[in-house]
């Protein structure tokens, strides 16, 4: 019976030979004659090639064969003859394995044969080593599968490819990217020319920070991360470079800043003292930026409440330094622009030393060395005089 | 998107020197600058567009948003005057070739976050000045 | 107050002279003028320069308000320059105009107070 049927598939192949020597001849695929139970009756060249087995070898042997032991057990290779029949085409990708153990990644095309009377003679399977395009497709899932965006650059400053995060944050299609410049995307290009060129030239650059630009204008912080590739014989093709979102973590790092300032703004308070008096302690160091906000606070608070003098207490500096020195002499410059006076307080002994070793003249402010002191100032200043109260007064 | 606002002004008369310091005024407090921040960007605005009407005769003054990871504003002051002898001495206080104080220039790079002076005897002068808005 | 026009006002023989808040250059040089001949005809001892409402103060303004300070100064008489805002305090400050020879005051009652308080001293001993 067996032999009946493989005699029938022989003599429907050899009825052509021109096409058997097509067959015959092509190298990339295997083309294999299969009888209703799944008997090879007929094996070209490509066949032999991919599964390693001579003809005189397998004709005539089950194709289970090609087949893992667990595959088989599960009844694989019969299951795919039958949905062959029942859909009259069946294509699927897996594992098979050649005459000497080994396995490849195959993708499998088998078609039922049937006579002028429509009755099943056969299967034709056409087998082709699928491993590189697995590979391929293997490294370009994992690539998509990264939340970060990826993309490669050829020497010239192209970029070869991209992944699907690259697209949604340049807002460019994969196709629109492929082939363009890759400084194009960045807000600042020759800063981004350059970190690619150092990536050539010394093979890697880590945590180098850009800013991509989205089609519509939306600006993110990014660090890069990337590497050359190479090809076979080691040279180098090309950039890896992956991509980090950072605004999160600048947005994060820019309300910490802010926490501070406002810590800072509750830090030097300026507070109305008597009436025409406020006081302000400066505590910490003072460096332009805060330095310009309590100049700034200060002579709002004096227009607000209307007072003439201003207490400015130095005794929380640790340090001065020629700049400091600078901004409280704008600051002392710009009051008196108001119609207001500063009198500078808490002036201790190692900050009077470094303003003089600095030759910074104030000579023109009225200093003192405590608060106390200088509130007495401001009452003399405001002709306002403390008086203590007698005994007597109080009797009355 | 990328622009929030911009504009340009003729510089020819001393008039056009109160136009540009109304124009600028109302350009910083649309992008949210502070009271503070304003009077300066404005006095700067003040500063050389003077400088235009009175050494170049004529100009223009351009302004425009900046949008990118930080917000400002630029503005471009442009003549095809005598231009600066020597700008590296133009920019210390109390150079004047006229009767000046000599504050405008030095001043204005004190009032702003970052100034470029170009110019050239005989062509003109552009000076671009920016200031990025404090969060 | 129309922007454009400056006010000139006599107290006694203090004048109040309201700067308007956005001033051409040529009202800012005729401030001085008018400034100085009605100090003259008025034979005013003081001067109150109210600058509260002005938005900006540049190196011209400036140059012309001390000036116009110290010329009033070799009439004999004196200037307070009175009201200007925080914001242009320190924007001034910055430009490196520190108006050094001139006296300050924050509102226009307390100029009128320091006058009269400078010009009795001066009446004293003269
Ligand atoms: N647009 C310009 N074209 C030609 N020369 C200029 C221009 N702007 C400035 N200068 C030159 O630079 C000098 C310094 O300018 P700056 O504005 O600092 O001072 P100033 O105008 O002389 O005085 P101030 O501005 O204090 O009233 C000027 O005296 C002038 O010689
Ligand atoms: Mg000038």
């Amino acid at each position: 019976m067996t032999t009946q049927n493989y005699d029938k598939s022989r003599s429907i192949l050899g009825s052509d030979e021109s096409f058997r020597l097509l067959v015959d001849s092509v190298a990339d695929y295997a083309i294999i004659m299969l009888d209703t139970k799944g008997q090879v009756a007929s094996w070209n060249a490509g066949a032999e090639k991919n599964l390693g087995y001579r003809q005189n070898e397998i004709i005539g042997r089950h194709f289970s064969c090609f087949y893992s032991s667990e595959s088989v057990n599960e009844g694989l290779p019969e299951k795919t003859l039958k949905l062959a029949t029942e859909n009259g085409r069946y294509e699927y990708e897996g594992w098979r394995k050649r005459q000497d153990g080994s396995r490849f990644w195959a993708n499998t095309l088998l078609s039922p044969m049937l006579d002028s009377q429509g009755t099943l003679i056969g299967f034709a399977e056409i087998t082709r080593d699928f491993s590189e395009r697995k590979n391929a497709d293997y490294a370009r899932s994992l690539i998509e599968a990264s939340l970060d965006p990826l993309v490669t650059i050829a020497p010239d400053g192209k970029i070869t490819d991209v992944n699907a995060a690259t697209e949604s944050i340049t807002g460019r299609s994969r196709i629109e990217l492929i082939g363009t410049d890759f400084c194009d995307y960045f807000t600042d290009p020759e800063k981004a020319r350059n970190g690619y060129q150092q990536v050539f030239r010394e093979s890697m650059v880590r945590d180098y920070p850009l800013e991509l630009r989205h089609a519509n204008g939306r600006v993110t912080s990014v660090l890069y991360n990337a590497s050359v590739y190479k090809d076979e014989d080691g040279a180098v093709v090309g950039v890896f470079a992956a991509a980090r979102d950072i605004t999160e973590r600048k947005l994060s790092e820019e309300r910490i800043k802010q926490q501070s300032r406002e810590i800072l703004e509750l830090s030097t308070p300026v507070m109305q003292v008597w009436q025409g008096v406020v006081a302000v302690p400066l505590i910490g160091c003072l460096d332009s930026q805060r330095t310009q906000q309590f100049m700034e606070r200060l002579l709002d608070r004096i227009v607000e409440t209307n007072s003439p003098v201003a207490l400015v207490d130095i005794m929380g500096v640790p340090t001065i330094d020629t700049q400091t020195a600078q901004h409280l002499i704008e600051t002392i410059t710009a009051v008196r622009l108001l119609g207001a006076q500063v009198v500078l307080t808490g002036v201790r002994p190692a900050i009077a030393q470094t303003l003089v070793h600095l030759g910074i003249d104030l000579s023109g402010i009225t200093t003192r060395s405590s608060m106390a002191a200088g509130l007495l100032v401001a009452l003399d200043l405001l002709k306002l005089q403390v008086v203590k109260k007698s005994e007597n007064h109080r009797g009355d | 998107m990328n622009t929030l606002c911009q504009g340009e002004m003729p510089i020819d008369t001393e008039n056009d020197i109160v136009m540009a310091r109304k124009s600028v005024r109302e350009a910083a407090v649309t992008l949210g600058f502070g009271v503070t921040d304003v009077t300066r960007i404005v006095t700067a605005a003040s500063e050389l567009t003077r400088n235009i009407y009175v050494y170049a005769g004529s100009g223009i003054m351009r302004w425009h948003s900046i949008n990118d990871s930080n917000v400002g504003l630029e503005l471009v002051f442009e003549d095809k005057g005598p231009g600066i002898i020597d700008v590296k001495l133009a920019m210390e206080p109390g150079y004047s070739t006229g009767k000046g104080l000599g504050m405008g220039l030095p001043g204005t790079k004190r009032l702003m976050d970052e100034m470029d002076v170009l110019s050239e005897i005989g062509k003109g002068t552009t000076i671009r000045i920016r200031k990025w808005l404090r969060q | 107050m129309p922007n454009g026009t400056v006010s000139v006002i006599k107290i006694r023989d203090i004048l109040l002279v309201t700067v308007p808040s956005d001033p051409d250059d040529i009202t800012v040089s005729e401030l001085q003028e008018q400034v100085l001949y009605a100090m003259e005809r008025h034979s005013a001892k003081g001067l109150i320069l109210d600058i509260s409402t002005v938005e900006t103060v540049d190196s011209f303004f400036a140059r012309t308000i001390s000036e116009t300070v110290k010329m009033v100064a070799l009439m004999g008489g004196l200037s307070v320059l009175s009201g200007m805002r925080a914001c242009v305090a320190v924007t001034t400050t910055q430009l490196g105009l520190t108006f050094e020879q001139t006296l300050t005051a924050l509102d226009v009652d307390r100029a009128m107070d320091m006058l009269s308080v400078a010009m009795d001293d001066k009446g004293d001993s003269a």
